[in-house]
């Protein structure tokens, strides 16, 4: 195809679908169906091709083929142990044999476990302790800002620490402590839903910078036709709606 | 006066979406230049992280967003790219994330011509590897083993920057730029456990939960959402899609900011009435 067809093509898909999904806001509309169906359609085909031409070609298909022709047998069975234990998780979809996916989830979970339980340890767990506490190994050496970080974690660590702590009753002085956690844990909600606020509004400036690219000469000014197009489906819809509710009155 | 207070409260939300598609679509359309004066400080030290770093250093670059979070991520791993290739580090282009592939290609078609790098020489893009945790740890014995073709099917180890690369000994630092929980396996399975300096790039919505592994300096440095990228491209003077961005965040933040106020005042109103 040539490439300046393509592109106006490719233009029009990706401002229509973009288009389509916004409809929804509007009103409940065929087009936002058409995109909602092809995103689910599409997103599943991706996903196959992925795992055929990503994993099983590479991972399992070629390295088979490659140590059967040397005569590597070692090879091929460090390649179809694996495999078959993947295989055996798709029998979880047949349940008279399902309890063959135990073996692959087996594995799974140990793999898992080893490698994340040591790892996660150290990191989230050590560190972030020795993180709270190191600052108070040399405090009066910090400046007052740092002095006055090391504080605040240390607080909001305790409090909010109480706050997660069930098995001694929530009264007197430990309820006042958990109490002072939620101020910190409000906190944390306040500058995550923030920051989420800003993160969806940066998706939002992503579409409509696209769309206004497509607005223009280059692209045979895509974007206009489809709103034009949809303009004229949602006025007809209502004109073509209001005809027949005055016809059944 | 009550009615018409309960009137607005009830307004069809619909108007509100129309000025807040105004709000973004304007500062698009017309620019208005709103000035970012401030620089995080997890920004910066990201900035000096690369400034400080010798010539002929190599990073990896771990690329792992698609274009669902592309708006945030990719303008700061352009403005990364940038900034590295200036510097004249050698650059380690990798990803988890299968739909990564056309956005990876648009920086590396476009960027590295700027700065006259050469593939392979300068800088090298790995393939997609499906399993991440088992690509981060085979990493810290031999890279090669792993991956041993790059995304032109080429054998890795023919090319020149590769050639004294191993693990991650012969790294200078990774940058994780990712709309996922990646930047925390790197965190956990590469940086913690080796020494490997970590640096990352997130959406605004995760910048909050890596506050403990900045305070710890587990990350060396962090990025933050469409406002981080924005930053880092006022750092290597190179403006482009974060700064244009800014514009259209600020005034649709204001907006938001006067709807709360305005409702919150309306309902006090209501409440005394």
């Amino acid at each position: 195809m040539d490439t300046q067809v393509s592109v106006i093509l490719g233009a029009f898909v990706a401002s229509g679908l973009t288009l389509f999904i916004f409809s929804f806001l509007y009103k409940d509309n065929p087009f936002f169906k058409i995109a909602e169906h092809l995103y689910m359609g599409v997103g599943l085909a991706w996903h196959i091709q992925l795992t055929i031409y990503k994993i099983i070609i590479p991972k399992v298909w070629e390295p088979l083929k490659i140590a059967w022709q040397k005569g590597d047998t070692f090879t091929v069975w460090m390649t179809i142990i694996p495999t078959v234990l993947g295989i055996t998780l798709v029998t979880q979809f047949i349940p008279k044999i399902s309890w063959i996916s135990r073996y692959g989830f087996t594995f799974l979970m140990g793999y898992a476990a080893g490698l994340a339980l040591p790892a996660g340890l150290t990191t989230d767990f050590a560190n972030q302790i020795l993180g709270t506490i190191e600052p108070f190994a040399n405090f009066f050496s910090l400046s007052l800002g740092k002095m006055v970080n090391a504080v605040i974690i240390l607080i909001g660590t305790v409090s909010v620490l109480f706050y997660f702590f069930f098995s001694v009753e929530h009264k007197g002085v430990v309820k006042k402590i958990s109490n002072f956690g939620i101020y910190f844990l409000m906190i944390y909600f306040g500058a995550s839903f923030g920051n989420t606020v800003m993160a969806r509004f940066s998706l939002l400036y992503g579409r409509f910078d696209l769309l206004v690219r497509y607005s223009q000469k280059e692209y045979f000014y895509a974007t206009n036709w489809v709103i034009v197009g949809l303009l004229i489906y949602f006025i007809a819809e209502k004109l073509i709606t209001n005809k027949l509710l005055k016809a059944r009155a | 006066m009550k009615e018409k207070l309960n009137k607005i409260l009830k307004l069809d939300r619909r108007y509100l979406f129309v000025l807040l598609t105004l709000s973004i679509i304007i500062p698009i359309i017309k620019p208005i230049g709103i000035p970012s004066k401030s620089i995080s400080t997890s920004v910066k030290d990201t900035y000096d992280f690369i400034e400080k770093m010798p010539e002929g250093s190599t990073i990896i670059l771990s690329l792992d967003y698609d274009p669902s979070t592309a708006p945030e991520l990719h303008p700061m791993a352009a403005a990364i790219l940038k900034h590295t290739f200036k510097k004249n580090i050698k650059v380690i282009i990798l990803t988890f994330i299968a739909g990564s592939g056309g956005l990876i290609d648009e920086l590396v078609r476009t960027i590295p011509p700027q700065y006259s790098k050469e593939y392979g020489k300068d800088y090298v893009v790995l393939p997609y590897m499906a399993n991440v945790l088992a690509a981060l740890t085979q990493m810290a014995s031999d890279i090669h083993s792993f991956y041993d073709k790059d995304i032109n099917n080429k054998p890795l180890k023919d090319y020149e920057m590769m050639k004294n690369i191993k693990n991650y000994k012969d790294v200078a630092g990774v940058i994780g730029i990712t709309g996922t929980a990646l930047l925390d396996y790197w965190v956990v399975y590469v940086g913690d456990k080796y020494g490997v300096p970590i640096l990352g790039g997130v959406t605004a919505i995760s910048q909050v939960g890596y506050g403990p592994y900045l305070q710890k300096k587990q990350l060396k440095g962090l990025i933050g959402g469409m406002k981080g990228a924005a930053e880092y491209e006022k750092l290597i003077s190179q403006p482009w899609k974060g700064t244009s961005g800014i514009d259209a965040l600020n005034i649709a933040h204001i907006l938001v900011i006067v709807f709360i106020i305005f409702s919150n005042i309306v309902l006090l109103i209501l409440k005394f009435l």
